[in-house]
């Protein structure tokens, strides 16, 4: 029981130091750097600490430490506790998905069948899409509250665009699930043992359509009308200074890492290698006893898991670099003409296959 | 000629579809990533000119400017520690801005002594524009325009350079000097 709970604290402060501790804030930096390296530009290299910079890694302590010290700021006529409230509804989601992420699969240690997963949902992906619809929420309240003609219209386009693109992403899940036949992320991760069963193989139009619903999702460029600089100064962030800026800012660059991460799990093989099962892994590692191997195996398998992740979050990065805002009627029209009927057409196809195949 | 720009251009299908434009796009903004990522790894190693990346790390790395850049205006001081200029006036009269403030020496009589040197030498950079008149009007050679731009300061009366400040040694200016002939074309070298 004890141990029990000690496995589970241990995955939960894993998850936070990963997300929260490693990827939010050098998130930042990777954001500025590669922008720079893709633009033929150097990028921040400023901030150093006793003259040693570290390709300006210290950029992210310098925003952290900027973001602590500014005044925390609240509009005239702003709904104070709506206005304070907001930006946790935004955030706490954001790092509640990965209770449910699998970051690798169950390993036998000291004579305990220890799962890489902080809670096993046979709901998982379900769950994914409840907490991130909650985000919503966040945004919606936080321009609402703040008084300020700009927030509310970024609110508005918040609102209208995830509702529109939710549905694209939900219809474009089924399609998964038909395939795994299970909703539990641990299950559809271990069915991708095989490499030919890959989701990118099983669901390729799947795959491109979920991605452009997530980034459409996560208010990233080439999706970021709800806030668009240009247009409406920053959107439902317009009034937030501080802390509770942090607070939008590090919510938006966790939900590039889930949005990694589902799509490595649903899509590309979770924590496995091509053609290397985890019998065979264990198998090469024999001489270092069971928990030996098992440990060893375990490392290989979150090493590769998180090596996708960052290789998604790399492209998510490119494309956020490379194309330009869509206007926000392209986007309508992107989401409920093209996306809504190519994702049922899928769901149809799909369909279609599978009852062929049996 | 007026310039007429199509805005109704007839996309093919394949451009239409977006999907395969966007990957042509990715392709390009990932090709500038890894191209520009390999050049800094023989940067960190200290080969610098391997870099793709043209930006400066400016106040350590600094760009070599051409010898037709105009600087601030600097005094040549000759191989025999004296400065070429004559006092005669004649930059002080050139000068646009009026920024020049020449005072000549007086010869007392003696024998091997200089005929005429300048006994204050003052440009006010506050007020220069740095046009080049004076080196054009110069008949001795004397006054130049250096490849030195970084003349900012808080004071602005620190901003009149003196005659002391102002003197460069003129093996610094060789290739300004011989730019200048070519240009003026005045010496008939």
């Amino acid at each position: 029981m004890i141990t029990e709970l000690l496995i589970t604290l241990a995955k939960i402060l894993f998850i936070i130091g990963v997300t929260v501790g490693f990827f939010a804030p050098i998130l930042t930096w990777v954001e500025r750097k590669q922008s720079a390296i893709m633009q033929d530009r150097i990028g921040a290299n400023r901030a150093d600490i006793l003259g040693f910079t570290a390709l300006g890694l210290f950029h992210a302590i310098a925003d952290a430490l900027k973001m602590f010290t500014k005044e925390d700021f609240i509009p005239e006529g702003a709904n104070k506790v709506l206005h304070t409230l907001s930006p946790i509804i935004a955030v706490i989601p954001a790092i509640l998905t990965f209770a449910v992420v699998p970051f690798g699969g169950v390993y036998n240690l000291f004579g305990h069948e220890v799962n890489l997963v902080i809670s096993d949902l046979d709901v998982g992906l379900l769950f994914v899409f409840a907490i991130a619809s909650i985000a919503t929420y966040g945004y919606v309240i936080a321009g609402w509250s703040s008084n300020n003609n700009w927030s509310l219209l970024g609110s508005m386009r918040t609102a209208s665009q995830m509702i529109s693109y939710e549905v694209t992403m939900g219809l474009t899940i089924i399609g998964v699930l038909m395939v795994y036949g299970s909703m539990r992320l641990t299950d559809i991760g271990a069915i991708q043992e095989d490499f030919f069963r890959w989701g990118i193989f099983l669901q390729p139009l799947g795959f491109l359509m979920f991605l452009t619903a997530a980034i459409a999702e996560n208010k990233r460029i080439p999706f970021d009308n709800p806030e668009a600089e240009s247009e409406i100064v920053a959107g439902y962030f317009t009034e937030y200074s501080g802390l509770k800026f942090g607070m939008f800012f590090m919510a938006e660059f966790i939900e590039i890492v889930t949005i990694a991460a589902i799509v490595t799990i649903l899509f590309f093989g979770a924590w496995h290698i091509p053609f290397l099962t985890t019998a065979t892994l264990l198998s090469w590692f024999e001489i270092l006893g069971t928990t030996g191997s098992n440990l060893l195996v375990m490392l290989i398998h979150v090493g590769v898991f998180f090596a996708k992740v960052i290789l998604f979050i790399w492209l998510q990065m490119t494309i956020r670099w490379t194309l330009p805002r869509f206007r926000y009627d392209q986007i309508m029209k992107l989401g409920w003409k093209i996306l809504l009927p190519l994702s049922l057409a899928n769901v149809l196809v799909t369909g279609i296959v599978i009852l062929m195949l049996q | 000629m007026a310039y007429y720009v199509n805005r109704n251009v007839k996309m093919t299908w394949w451009e239409r579809s977006y999907l395969p434009e966007i990957f042509r796009g990715l392709y390009i903004t990932s090709r500038h990533f890894f191209i520009n990522l390999f050049g800094f790894i023989p940067f960190f190693l200290g080969r610098k000119k391997d870099r793709e990346i043209f930006t400066v790390y400016y106040p350590e790395e600094m760009v070599e400017y051409p010898p037709a850049y105009r600087g601030r205006p600097v005094l040549a001081l000759n191989e025999n520690g004296h400065p070429a200029c004559v006092a005669c006036g004649l930059c002080e009269i050139a000068c646009p801005a009026y920024c020049i403030h020449i005072v000549p020496g007086c010869n007392s009589g003696k024998q091997n002594e200089i005929e005429r040197w300048p006994e204050k030498f003052d440009i006010d950079y506050a007020v220069c524009i740095f046009c080049g008149n004076c080196e054009e009007a110069c008949p001795e050679e004397a006054i130049f325009m250096s490849d030195d731009c970084e003349i900012s300061m808080l004071d602005r009366k620190k901003m009149r350079y003196t005659k002391e400040q102002l003197l460069v040694p003129v093996a610094d200016l060789k290739e300004r000097i011989e730019f200048t002939r070519k240009m003026y074309a005045k010496w008939n070298y």
